[in-house]
């Protein structure tokens, strides 16, 4: 910590820019940093709005975020939520290469799957160059893209629902996967790669049918969490009474609450800066 | 017909030679170009890893009670500035938001002089901080949001400002000398009375009734009465104490900013995987281009990805500072972005202006921030200085920063 006396540095050595490259304040409770590679989860500094809010606790379920469709942006606000029940497992590990001058140059292509095996799953997909930083990625990838699964019933309501509820499809690529209701103890008809994927989405029961060229995986993978996306976008009879819209954490909807209010709201307009 | 068969067996031996690369994400034209083709995913990246080395800030507590007086030069965030000129302090007009008339309120300090490296360094620019100062409300800073992006207005009109003041080494406030590190150091002279409520502004405006309180603007006089010194007002009519620190209680908690070099913590993420830590800055372009390549086609997405990438070496920096002509910030997000006929020239010299430092969102969280409908956000502060870090008269002069907000529409 020695400042330097003679021929002053600008600043006496202190401040930004004003250091020298060894720095005098550099060890100061930093050095403590290097070896702390764990418990990223308690060093978590939130950078966004909703991150600060699940970090404080006054989120307590990923339903909120959901009914309000907020952007998931950092995947520790998924690890908080459901992060003790969620699995993962990787579907692929697909090597793709590049050609370049100085011959191929290779990357490993990873597709991960999260689930915790009731109503919510992600998919994942990152290309690195090695295998472990591809795995790790797409895991982080696939916490952000979770997204709930709605289950109902084949028949009488009785248990908990465990098919899905309508017959839905989804396509990408040239793939297409179309499941159906199936009645309880029929089990998961499907490939072996949607079959793992609906596994996590917490559906017990269901009849699949799929076209195209399923043996792309990527594209496979992809249809049938597709599919499962959609299945809370079928509207059905019991979505026909009118939604009682809440206030989201971000914004108040003061003209679509459902009770008309005596006093005045103002309403708060976010201007986007574009 | 032979030859047509011949010819047809060839280019079939074509085809299957392209369907063995496996490639299936990849464009076509990519496995004709090689590696040159890095820059231009990254031509909306920063560059500046590898060029210019990004010095990081991170808030600590109080470690001693004196390390954040002026007369110590400190980079502080929240409470209370510590003005390095404490005499010309800037003027009311200047301390007040353009919006809602309230006095700006102390976001961090900066202390950052030119060194001999820098090309403009000279006498005066021996002592250097740097004041960012903002309004507390968000709908001021939505409303400054659209002021930003004006070119050349008559009168402009912010909500978040930034102040320089620079000194030589030998001025009337300090002695020229290092001061001690034990705590004992004091500045030459006192420095101007300072409003009681906030203890940021000059405080010019004296309490009519007792004649000791001083305040930098009516609000703060009645917010002081109201909490408080309704009470203490006939007390200290006939006593001299005052109490030093500000009253107000709805200051940003204080903190001190320490510095660290951004490389440094490059070397410990890359250590356990990558065998050659040579090669800090261009690690980064590898994972984060294939993290493009899943966030993609949208821009926003991949700013974001990067930008969680950077950091994610240092989580906890609230600061990035890099002053060079051709640093660039850290966007958070595509959109918002200022253009470089955006950033004004320099009001007193009429130079350009170059991106000095950075403000991240983790402040916020460290600063305890509300997270209701209408508590303060922000994606990124970023701070444009004169090049030439001008000497000019005045204590303080007014420098650019812009400010972008995370949209809140789900991408």
């Amino acid at each position: 910590m020695a400042e330097r006396g003679a021929g002053d540095r600008g600043g006496f050595g202190r401040g930004f820019g004003g250091r020298g490259r060894g720095g005098d304040r550099g060890g100061r409770g930093r050095g403590g940093r290097r070896g702390r590679r764990d418990n990223e989860e308690k060093d978590w500094v939130p950078v966004t709005k909703l991150g600060r809010l699940v970090r404080d606790g006054k989120i307590k379920s990923i339903e909120q975020i959901y009914l309000h469709s907020l952007p998931i942006k950092e995947y520790q606000i998924i690890d908080i939520l459901i992060g003790p029940s969620l699995k993962d497992e990787v579907m692929k590990i697909m090597p793709v290469q590049k050609q370049t001058r100085a011959g191929q140059r290779t990357r490993f292509k990873a597709f991960v799957v999260v689930g915790d095996g009731n109503g919510h799953v992600g998919l994942g997909v990152k290309c690195s160059k090695e295998v472990a930083t591809a795995i790790r990625g797409s895991i982080i990838l696939a916490k952000l893209s979770i997204i709930p699964v709605r289950r109902g019933y084949w028949g009488n309501k009785i248990g908990k629902p465990h098919t899905v509820p309508c017959k839905v499809t989804g396509k990408c690529g040239s793939v297409t996967v179309r499941m159906v209701p199936a009645p309880r103890g029929a089990g998961i008809v499907a490939a072996r790669v949607p079959k793992k994927v609906l596994q996590f989405a917490g559906i017990e029961d269901v009849f699949t049918s799929s076209r195209g060229s399923t043996k792309t995986l990527g594209n496979f993978v992809k249809a049938t969490f597709d599919c499962l996306l959609k299945t809370y976008g079928f509207l059905t009879p019991d979505f026909w009474r009118e939604t009682r819209f809440s206030k989201s954490p971000f914004q108040e909807y003061t003209d679509l609450l459902a009770k008309p209010t005596a006093k005045v709201v103002h309403v708060v307009e976010d201007a986007e800066a574009a | 017909m032979s030859k047509e068969m011949e010819f047809d067996a060839n280019e079939e031996k074509l085809k299957t030679l392209r369907v063995s690369s496996l490639d299936e994400e990849e464009d076509d034209n990519e496995a004709q170009v090689d590696e040159i083709d890095d820059p231009d995913l990254s031509t909306d990246e920063d560059e500046e890893g590898e060029v210019h080395p990004v010095t990081l800030g991170f808030v600590e507590k109080l470690k001693n009670k004196w390390s954040l007086l002026r007369h110590y030069f400190p980079s502080k965030a929240g409470g209370t500035p510590a003005w390095l000129d404490p005499i010309n302090l800037p003027s009311e007009k200047s301390s007040l938001c353009d919006f809602c008339s309230e006095p700006l309120q102390f976001l961090l300090q900066v202390y950052g002089p030119l060194t001999e490296e820098s090309t403009f360094h000279h006498e005066s620019t021996f002592h250097r901080a740097l004041f960012v100062f903002m309004c507390p409300s968000m709908a001021c800073l939505l409303r400054d949001q659209h002021e930003q992006w004006k070119r050349h207005p008559e009168k402009p009109c912010r909500s978040v400002k930034v102040f320089r003041c620079q000194l030589p080494q030998t001025n009337s406030f300090y002695s020229g000398k290092p001061p001690s590190e034990d705590g004992t150091e004091q500045p030459l002279t006192a420095g101007a009375k300072l409003c009681n409520w906030c203890g940021t502004w000059k405080g010019d405006k004296v309490c009519s009734s007792c004649r000791k309180a001083r305040y930098c603007s009516g609000k703060h006089q009645a917010a002081h009465w109201r909490s408080g010194h309704r009470l203490a007002c006939t007390r200290l009519q006939t006593s001299l104490e005052m109490s030093e620190s500000a009253a107000s209680n709805s200051l940003w908690p204080q903190y001190e900013i320490t510095i660290e070099d951004e490389c440094e913590f490059e070397n410990e993420m890359s250590d356990s995987e990558y065998s050659n830590i040579l090669v800090s800055g261009n690690r980064v372009d590898e994972s984060v281009r294939s993290l493009m390549d899943d966030f993609a086609g949208d821009d926003d997405k991949r700013s974001w990805a990067s930008f969680q990438e950077r950091i994610s070496r240092a989580p906890e920096q609230v600061l990035r500072y890099c002053r060079s002509a051709k640093a660039k910030a850290l966007w958070p997000v595509h959109s918002g972005r200022p253009s470089r006929s955006d950033i004004p020239a320099c009001n007193y010299c009429g130079g350009t202006r170059c991106f000095e430092f950075q403000v991240l969102p983790q402040l916020l969280y460290y600063f305890g921030v509300q997270n209701d409908v209408d508590s303060l956000d922000w994606a990124t502060i970023v701070v444009y200085t004169c090049e030439a870090s001008c000497k000019g008269d005045e204590g303080y002069k007014e420098e650019f920063a812009w400010v972008q907000l995370v949209s809140q529409s789900a991408p």
